[in-house]
């Protein structure tokens, strides 16, 4: 007996209007509302990325590295420096467009091995059971009970600074944690009653896993991959911050905030530009991720 | 009986409306309804889901969102329940009128022991102090029957059994002696024995505490025992109204096809064995889309031309029994 | 930071509960007794990674110590005074021991790491809870307005204000926090002085709590509130009470919020270990001499001992705040502690 009428709607007054109980008008608004929450920060995004990628290649930008002495501590909108430079001469800008190149190249391929390692391990840990479950998900506890910073720490200081050494650094964190999701995700999939059918229809488990688990997993680990972007995005900046990052003279945005600490009481400036550029960032990512989560219903 | 004067009726409503916006469409929940509840009487509303029995009487207790439109009158002892504020709202809620619900195992917090859960309803309305709420709460435990209540009293709800929960909910509905009580499909979550057990209790209550009882139910053959007075209800609106004497038993004159196709479809003993039941064909309709005329008339096995045309109204075409058909049934037989 | 979804919280509270029925004996006991089991080969492997991680990279500690122009032959004396030369599993073997009879060894230095710990754990201790209190404290009462009217303005406003403190690192907020606090408007020191009392504990550690507690400010409040929405919205106990008559606000606090308690402590006890990593760099930042900023001078100075002890601290606390998340229904949620007895 269908009732589409919502007889178990009992909101209190002020309720958010749940889908079924909205007017035409406010329909319309809250679709336009919740267009604009994916699309303007995935514009951001893509504005970002275009700026840090597209831009050096077609402007001549100066160098992000070394600077002229003479021009020190020029202030933003001076001629050819668009936010000024530090006290050794280099653009701020420049700093900040490569920063970026950095941190958007570090946190895509820490998600991206995260994401292959991590998801194979999960899936073939929450599928399989067993103890092959039980020694994968050890290694992922003793990994995560870690705190990530610390982990990621050790093992930079240890390797040097290098944009390859932060990135494995940061996949040690990243591994286990897509493969926890990734894991809990495949677990309650596999207690999906279609899914008991194809197993004892006899189909072969990669099958079965490649067109059943991975298309059902795939919401929650997009919107995961997101909000780990962001995650990924300040764990680099704090090991950039504490030298054991990205190597100077390579600008970064965490070292642009360790150099601008030295005159933090006089020009805060230095801090807060790539301050800002940071909280944009990583908020673009993080709004993105919800309004996917919302649009795919992904809890 | 339905008239709308009815000065002694302890709840008088008048065509209620209840309507939500779904999807940029309008759903009319309640089109129209009216009735009337003596005190210490039995009221029977009767449909399937979506006949809007439910959110007529949430209406009235004021328990819709915001964003429904509601429109008509209720009175309870003469004073208009439909359009008051919230907090005025609840100073009636749970002293004057009461309700309970379907499934006790999700109407009660989890979290919190029963007898909290009851000195809550006692405390919202009365100035009484903790230790006098709890004698109250468990003199109430008593009441409604339930063995050991002090002990009861500590306890949480899933250490109950559904029968059990069931009592404590109407423990709480009880707790200031409210002169109305609302029971919405309070037993289908019971099994049989319980169930009759459940409805028991609440006529020993209605007739201690003299409160007029509003069973709300897709059970006829629950109103048919228990009840007064019956409101067959079929999308939103009213379909046959009268009491229950005249509709049921020795003699019995129901009018409505559907309500006679419920009644048909209830089980009975005396029928052969493996005879097939005579289930109402198809589905409520949409309320988005209701059909042209009478809404039953697509699942109507004597529907005729006239039917689709225009909706028949409810009149009163016996004494005290209403009904809204063209072709109605003779003599309580299916024609 | 674990991000933890409301999803995977009804999984856990779920499995508790599975966990939990149809056994005899106390269910809470046996949750915790399987816990704590469990936790011990996890520490067991965190110190051991640790220790083969330190080990095994390019270490020079000795020279690092001795500087760039020691002689070989002291660089290797050294090294063996420091134990430095032994085999692998021997410098294990000898560390886990030590720990176990509470020693934690000593630094390059050669102070004890014990006596380091003792007089600098207090401080990261009082950092971290004062962060604890003042998160969630605001939190419920900031979630608690939103969800009393769910879209309205302290609804939007919170989840602002969230959405920011979810981007913000937490040492960014500490620089934004410096520039606006410290500098314009001298409220604060920029540097931490040593904690002596009440009034230099809220001078010192104000601004460095406040940096590590908005970040978990934004996870609970987010989180308080979707669940407290939710039980408004979704839960019959909620129609029920609001049929007694219970006027909103109560109904909000003493029906919604209790049950959304678990859940809290559940993301309080999972983000635990991020808690500490955070005040790693937040005590660099401001100088506050907790183990936070002993860990991060151990890693350059290659100081291994101080790095397992501190490391091991972390690692206890995050596995016991796994613990008190797996705890929080086992223990609180009644319907695990007093079982069912249907009667």
């Amino acid at each position: 007996m269908a009732a589409p009428i919502p007889e178990a709607m009992l909101a209190t007054p002020g309720a958010p209007a749940l889908p079924s109980l909205v007017s035409a008008r406010r329909l319309r608004s809250q679709r336009i509302g919740r267009a604009l929450r994916l699309w303007i920060p995935a514009g951001i995004l893509i504005l970002l990325l275009a700026i840090c990628f597209v831009l050096p290649l077609i402007v001549t930008m100066p160098s992000s590295t070394s600077g002229n002495i003479i021009y020190n501590n020029e202030s933003p909108f001076s001629p050819g420096h668009l936010l000024g430079t530090n006290v050794q001469g280099v653009d701020i800008f420049s700093q900040l467009v490569y920063g970026g190149q950095v941190a958007f190249e570090v946190a895509l391929s820490v998600t991206l091995i995260g994401l292959v390692i991590g998801c194979t391990l999960g899936i073939t840990a929450g599928y399989f059971g067993g103890w092959v479950d039980a020694v994968i998900s050890r290694v992922f506890d003793v990994l995560i009970a870690f705190p990530a910073l610390v982990l990621a720490l050790v093992i930079a200081e240890g390797l040097g600074p290098s944009e390859t050494h932060v990135i494995w650094a940061l996949s040690v964190f990243g591994i286990p944690a897509f493969g926890r999701i990734s894991r809990g995700a495949t677990l309650t999939v596999r207690a999906l009653p279609y899914l008991t059918a194809a197993r004892l229809s006899g189909t072969r488990a990669w099958r079965i896993i490649a067109r059943h688990i991975l298309p059902n997993i795939m919401p929650a680990i997009v919107t995961f991959s997101l909000l780990g972007i962001g995650i990924v995005i300040i764990l680099e900046g704090a090991l950039d911050y504490l030298g054991y990052g990205i190597p100077l003279p390579e600008s970064s945005w965490g070292s642009m905030i360790a150099q601008g600490q030295q005159i933090l009481t006089a020009q805060p400036e230095y801090v807060l530009i790539p301050s800002i550029a940071l909280v944009i960032t990583v908020a673009s990512v993080n709004m993105l991720g919800d309004a996917l989560r919302e649009r795919w219903g992904v809890q | 009986m339905n008239g709308i004067q009815a000065p002694d009726a302890l709840l008088a409503v008048e065509d209620l409306r209840v309507a939500f916006a779904v999807g940029g469409r309008e759903v009319r929940a309640v089109d129209g309804v009216s009735y009337v509840v003596g005190p210490g009487k039995t009221l029977a509303i009767i449909g399937e889901s979506g006949s809007g029995k439910t959110v007529g009487c949430r209406a009235i207790m004021g328990l819709l969102p915001a964003g429904t439109s509601i429109s008509g009158s209720a009175r309870l002892r003469g004073t208009e329940m439909i359009g008051l504020n919230d907090s005025e709202m609840r100073r009636h809620r749970g002293q004057d009128m009461a309700m309970i619900f379907q499934d006790p195992s999700r109407s009660l917090n989890p979290t919190m022991r029963v007898g909290v859960q009851i000195t809550e309803a006692i405390r919202t309305h009365r100035k009484v102090d903790r230790s006098e709420a709890r004698v109250q709460a468990i003199e109430l435990l008593r009441l409604v029957r339930i063995p050991a209540a002090e002990r009861r009293f500590h306890e949480y709800p899933h250490q109950l059994s559904g029968g059990m929960r069931q009592r404590i909910m109407i423990a709480m509905a009880l707790a200031c002696r409210p002169k109305l009580l609302i029971a919405d499909e309070a037993t289908t979550a019971l099994d049989v024995t319980t169930q009759a057990q459940i409805m028991e209790l609440l006529l020993e209550l209605q007739a201690e505490l003299g409160m007029a009882l509003i069973l709300i139910s897709h059970d006829l053959g629950l109103a048919a025992s228990y009840a007064d007075e019956v409101v067959v209800m079929y999308a939103g609106k009213i379909v046959e109204q009268a009491p229950a004497r005249r509709l049921f038993g020795a003699g019995g004159t129901v009018k409505m096809r559907y309500t006679r196709a419920l009644l048909d479809a209830i089980p009975h003993l005396e029928r052969a064995a493996h005879t097939e039941l005579p289930v109402v064909g198809g589905r409520p309709p949409d309320p988005t889309a209701l059909p042209v005329g009478c809404s039953f008339a697509p699942r109507c096995p004597a529907a005729a031309d006239d039917c689709m045309v225009e909706e028949p109204a409810l009149t009163e075409h016996a004494a005290g029994h209403r009904w809204a058909c063209y072709h109605p049934c003779e003599n309580g037989v299916s024609a | 930071m674990a991000l933890v979804t409301q999803f995977q919280l009804q999984q856990r509270a779920a499995r508790a509960r599975e966990r939990a029925r149809g056994r005899a004996g106390s269910p809470a006991l046996r949750v915790v007794g399987r816990r704590l089991l469990a936790a011990i080969p996890v520490l067991i492997g965190v110190t051991f990674l640790t220790f083969s991680i330190m080990s095994a990279l390019p270490n020079d500690t000795a020279q690092a110590i001795l500087g760039l122009n020691a002689s070989p032959s002291a660089v290797a004396a050294l090294n063996h005074t420091l134990g430095l030369d032994q085999p692998f599993w021997q410098r294990y073997w000898h560390w886990l021991s030590n720990v176990l009879h509470g020693n934690f060894g000593n630094t390059v230095q050669g102070a004890s790491v014990n006596h380091e710990l003792a007089i600098h754990v207090p401080t990261t201790l009082a950092l971290v809870l004062y962060a604890l209190v003042v998160s969630v404290g605001l939190s419920i009462i900031v979630a608690s307005l939103a969800a009393r009217r769910p879209n309205g303005i302290a609804d939007r406003i919170s989840l602002t204000v969230s959405m920011l403190g979810l981007s913000t690192a937490p040492y960014v907020f500490a620089f934004l926090l410096i520039i606006v606090f410290a500098v314009k408007l001298p409220w604060f020191p920029v540097l931490s002085g040593a904690v002596t009392g009440p009034g230099s504990f809220f001078k010192n550690l104000t601004l460095p709590a406040c940096s590590i507690g908005f970040g978990l400010f934004a996870i609970y409040t987010r989180l308080l509130r979707a669940d407290m929405v939710e039980q408004m919205q979704r839960e019959d106990y909620i129609v029920t009470a609001k049929a007694k008559g219970v006027p909103p606000w109560r109904v909000l606090l003493r029906h919604a919020l209790r049950n959304s308690m678990f859940n809290l402590i559940t993301v309080i006890g999972l983000n635990l270990g991020g808690l500490v990593g955070a005040a790693a760099i937040i005590e660099t930042i401001f100088q506050v001499q907790g183990i936070g900023n002993d860990l991060l001078t151990g890693i350059s100075n290659h100081d291994v001992a101080l790095v397992e002890g501190i490391t091991l601290i972390f690692a206890l606390v995050t596995v016991a705040g796994n613990l008190l998340a797996d705890l929080a229904y086992a223990v609180l949620d009644p319907r695990i502690r007093y079982g069912s007895s249907n009667s």
